[in-house]
């Protein structure tokens, strides 16, 4: 939908060609993944994570504990909305009822950023409920690019945009993931969820150093990280957010916090949860290496 | 139709359908093979699917196994691709499909299993609204109690079933043998609701489920007496009206009762 057509008052070239202008989202600090089995731990005993990320899906809803559960949760941390069916890069038409669900619980959470993948989910009417991938084409580009202003008009916010684990790689791209991701943000005004344990997971399936990826993302545009832990499986890495974060993706969060600098950091697990302490062990690492890598005083600016 | 949007179309037909045309403009890695690597998509899809369904129905699964759970769970993915933005709704449409599908439909307590589950998903996160008080109730002068009528909570819904599933989900939450599934020669009468935040059911007497489902569709509570005085007891119907009145209040199933029009 091109919609500088439905504005016929506004030049369409002023209209296309625009990114939104946003203020840079704030430092939260090192966060946690909101998961429903830490619940009752989160509320009854307050520990001490800096923010949450929740996962917008599992909040629209019409009510019940999940909404009253996230409206204690928002009274006590700064939360963020990270959704997975938003489809930003799908070729089918916009789903504006979703955009209004997720609209609404903004309204509702007020979260500090609303995230997604630069991936799609589906089309033809259907959800596939994973985040496939795209071919890195100028076609594509300029499809995302539009579709993220389209979004953020909607909301009325800049989007934060994740790079997702990819397995495989189409033979018409014509540009890298970090030209594409650039070119994105750059063009759209949309902030970057820089996902480490992602990069780490394409890097080695598609056999490049992920450094190269690492420094080719423009600095200020990242207000994100992700940790997260995958299985490898020998010939290629799947991201299952199943097990720890392990060393090489610490590692690259250090070559992460010198090149990016203080960016709001947080633990994910999706699966095979465990006991909150566990992942506090994880959110207390973010923290120390941060503190350890960026320049005295840095941290509490 | 662009070139991005053909390859999204073949991307998606190659992991519902099998079909491998997509293989095509996809590169092999340094050490994989691309039908492996669209595999991991293939493999993601049916498995993720099939865990949002065991999740929605721990019961039958719990009843069927894991093996049966899973190709059944294979089955509906194959048969009713997900057309939800969230996940939480995809498996809405599995007691319909093991009722209408063989050999699932051969067995009636599958789909009478997978709509108990359902019915408590869905009274778990229904929309919020008042619960009614007991203490309004002192506020109805008795001139008008005929014409009260009764709105349910948004989370209650009623459910009939044709086999002992009520029986059977009871014994296996409670880690229990479940009894052997026989068919009922008078249907099941459930309601579910939530109370506070935890999904309940219980069944209710044949009476009990009419005078629900005509409050539910607003007739005044003289006129439900009225009818419940058709199945016996006619000099005791105001009586036992009141008291199934009092139950639905003192368990959070009514969100409102006002004096009509």
């Amino acid at each position: 939908m091109n919609v500088a057509s439905r504005l016929p008052d506004c030049p369409a070239a002023t209209i296309a060609g625009r990114a939104m202008q946003s203020v840079k989202p704030p430092f939260l600090g090192f966060g946690l993944g909101l998961r429903a089995q830490h619940y009752d731990e989160i509320l009854s005993g307050n520990p001490p994570i800096d923010w949450f990320e929740i996962i917008s899906e599992n909040y629209m809803l019409p009510g019940g504990r999940p909404l009253r559960t996230l409206d204690r949760i928002c009274e006590r941390y700064p939360v963020v909305m990270h959704g997975v069916s938003l489809s930003i890069a799908s070729t089918a038409p916009p789903n504006f009822e979703y955009l209004q669900n997720l609209k609404d619980l903004a309204q509702r959470a007020q979260p500090k950023w609303i995230s997604d993948h630069l991936c799609w989910t589906g089309v033809h009417g259907k959800n596939l409920h994973d985040l496939l991938p795209i071919p890195y084409t100028e076609e594509a580009l300029d499809h995302v690019v539009s579709r993220v202003q389209l979004v953020q008009d909607f909301l009325g916010r800049a989007l934060v945009l994740e790079n997702v684990s990819t397995y495989l790689q189409f033979n018409n791209s014509e540009m890298t993931e970090w030209e594409f991701l650039s070119e994105l943000s750059r063009r759209s005004g949309c902030w970057l969820l820089f996902d480490i344990n992602n990069v780490y997971v394409s890097a080695f399936n598609h056999g490049y150093d992920p450094l190269t990826f690492l420094n080719a993302i423009p600095a200020d545009r990242v207000v994100q990280f992700h940790m997260a832990g995958h299985s490898h499986m020998g010939t290629h890495i799947i991201d299952t957010h199943d097990h720890p974060v392990c060393e090489d993706v610490w590692d690259l969060y250090v070559a992460a916090l010198q090149r990016f600098g203080r960016v709001s950091t947080m633990i994910e697990r999706d699966d095979n949860i465990p006991p909150l302490d566990e992942l506090l062990l994880e959110v207390n690492r973010t923290r120390e290496l941060a503190a350890k890598v960026l320049p005295a005083g840095k941290l509490a600016e | 139709m662009s070139d991005f949007a053909r390859q999204q179309s073949e991307f998606q037909r190659g992991i519902l359908t099998g079909d491998d045309t997509i293989l095509a403009e996809i590169l092999d890695s340094p050490q994989e093979t691309r039908a492996t690597l669209f595999g991991v998509y293939r493999h993601a899809y049916g498995s993720r699917l099939v865990e949002a369904v065991r999740n929605d129905h721990e019961l039958l699964h719990l009843y069927l196994g894991d093996e049966t759970f899973d190709e059944m769970g294979h089955a509906y993915v194959r048969a009713r691709p997900s057309e939800h933005s969230n996940l939480r709704w995809f498996s809405q449409g599995l007691p319909d499909f093991l009722k209408s599908t063989e050999p699932y439909c051969n067995h009636p307590i599958l789909s009478d299993l997978a709509a108990l589950e359902k019915a408590l998903n869905d009274a778990f996160d229904a929309a919020e609204a008042p619960v009614v008080a007991l203490e309004a109730m002192a506020g109805f002068a008795p001139e008008i109690w005929n014409d009260l009528v009764l709105q349910p909570h948004p989370s209650a819904r009623r459910l009939d079933l044709a086999t002992n599933a009520a029986a059977v989900w009871m014994a296996l939450k409670n880690e229990a043998t479940p009894p052997d599934a026989t068919p009922l020669q008078v249907p099941s009468r459930l309601l579910i609701w939530r109370q506070d935040t935890t999904p309940m059911f219980r069944e209710l007497a044949a009476e009990e489920a009419m005078m629900w489902d005509e409050a539910a569709n607003a007739i005044p509570f003289g006129v439900l007496c009225e009818m419940l005085a058709t199945y016996h007891d006619p000099d005791g119907a105001a009586a036992r009206g009141a008291g199934y009145l009092h139950g639905w209040i003192t368990s959070a199933a009514l969100t409102a009762v006002s004096a009509g029009d």
